[in-house]
């Protein structure tokens, strides 16, 4: 392999941020099951492990709606933008909330000795063609096998070594995996048990979802349409105070890339709007002492030849600019990575 | 996001979200009724 592995790089940030999320799981598993125990006390030792299995189930569901959300939430408001920053360790996280979930479920069978009515459901080949009456739990299982991969791709190593598009393609196998959790639930306690919490809880999860990323698609949209072209080809962003100073103005390629496009005081430089560490979107971030900040993870890189400072090693594809008219124009061509390009304009 | 990353999100979720929201639509029309439901809830469980 030609990636060298790197241990988890912790800092105050990750320590912090993994703090709160284990705080909030512990503190709703304790709510359900205190709220549980005290609304209706189980009555014998597979009631309370239902009640487990629900608690786990509905956490896990919880953390999955919420990581889908992140995505849109971020890219509509900045605010959001912390919670973005160590979402893989929250897809780790809802992979072993999800785990106990299931390892209740077959403690559950075991303490009646009914293992053999659990593989049963899984191998009664005449219920794969039913509706209503599907074996529910492999559609979970299915999904935690998703979330699974997930997690064990989710280190930095495997980022290199698969390529961050590849890297994030494999990753857009979270949508299914809910698609699954969802009918999971729809298919199995949803038929049982007449609660209308149930169907609640899954129409409001999926809705959110579902209205946050047709919001954010449509915003995404405009971004892809091609500027104005000038006769050589260059393609035309606007006067230079119109790029916000330490920011950028992010215009479309014909190819439909995206350049950002930034000004530093009197210097404009235009890198590529993909950062190296996951193609996170460079044109939403600051620049800080001459170094743009992605602002998914903080990965620096010098306006002037889209390089990371030493220690680093990542490079950006940069583009040339020039300003002619009073109008800054960009080359959409792209130079290779690290190839000095910014430029001052008086 | 590259561009062609972004074109198959915007594919596959659309895709995904009609499929789950018709699913999710059936299993809620075709449940049974609640007496048959509290019969088959042990078999069913957890």
């Amino acid at each position: 392999m030609s990636t060298g592995f790197r241990a988890v790089q912790w800092n105050r940030a990750k320590l912090v941020y993994d703090g709160i999320l284990i705080a909030a799981v512990v503190l709703y598993i304790a709510t359900y099951l205190l709220l549980a125990y005290w609304l209706d006390p189980p009555k014998d030792e597979p009631a309370a492990i239902d009640l487990r299995i629900r608690a786990f189930g509905t956490c896990a569901f919880l953390m999955l709606t919420i990581i889908l959300s992140i995505g849109p939430l971020a890219r509509l408001d900045r605010r959001f933008l912390p919670l973005l920053y160590n979402r893989r360790h929250f897809g780790v996280l809802t992979f072993f909330v999800a785990l106990l979930h299931a390892w209740f479920m077959v403690e559950w069978f075991a303490v009646q000795n009914a293992l053999p009515d659990l593989y049963a459901e899984f191998t009664r080949i005449a219920d794969y063609g039913k509706f209503i009456g599907f074996p529910f739990k492999v559609l979970g299982l299915l999904a935690l096998a998703i979330l699974f991969l997930m997690a064990a791709t989710s280190h930095d190593f495997w980022l290199a070594f698969l390529t961050p598009p590849l890297w994030k393609a494999l990753h857009m196998a979270l949508y299914v995996a809910y698609g699954l959790v969802v009918m999971h639930v729809a298919l199995g306690i949803m038929q049982s048990d007449r609660n209308p919490l149930i169907p609640a809880m899954l129409a409001s999860g999926f809705a959110c979802v579902t209205v946050l990323h047709l919001a954010a698609g449509w915003r995404e949209r405009a971004g892809d349409r091609c500027d104005k072209l000038t006769g050589d080809g260059w393609l035309l962003v606007g006067p230079p105070l119109s790029i916000p100073d330490k920011g950028a103005r992010i215009v479309a390629a014909p190819d439909g890339e995206r350049i950002a496009v930034f000004r530093d005081g009197t210097q404009i430089g235009a890198l590529s709007n993909l950062c190296a560490h996951q193609n996170g979107p460079i044109g939403e971030g600051r620049i800080v002492d001459g170094c743009v900040i992605c602002p998914w993870h903080g990965y620096y890189y010098r306006l002037t030849d889209g390089c990371a400072p030493p220690p680093y090693t990542e490079k950006l594809v940069t583009y040339r600019v020039r300003v002619a008219r009073g109008v800054v124009e960009v080359d959409p061509r792209p130079l290779p990575p690290g190839t000095p390009a910014a430029i001052r304009y008086v | 996001m590259r561009r062609a990353h972004r074109s198959f999100h915007r594919v596959l979720w659309p895709v995904l979200a009609l499929a789950v929201a018709l699913g999710f639509t059936m299993a809620l029309v075709l449940r049974p009724p609640p007496d048959t439901a509290a019969a088959t809830a042990q078999e069913l469980k957890p």
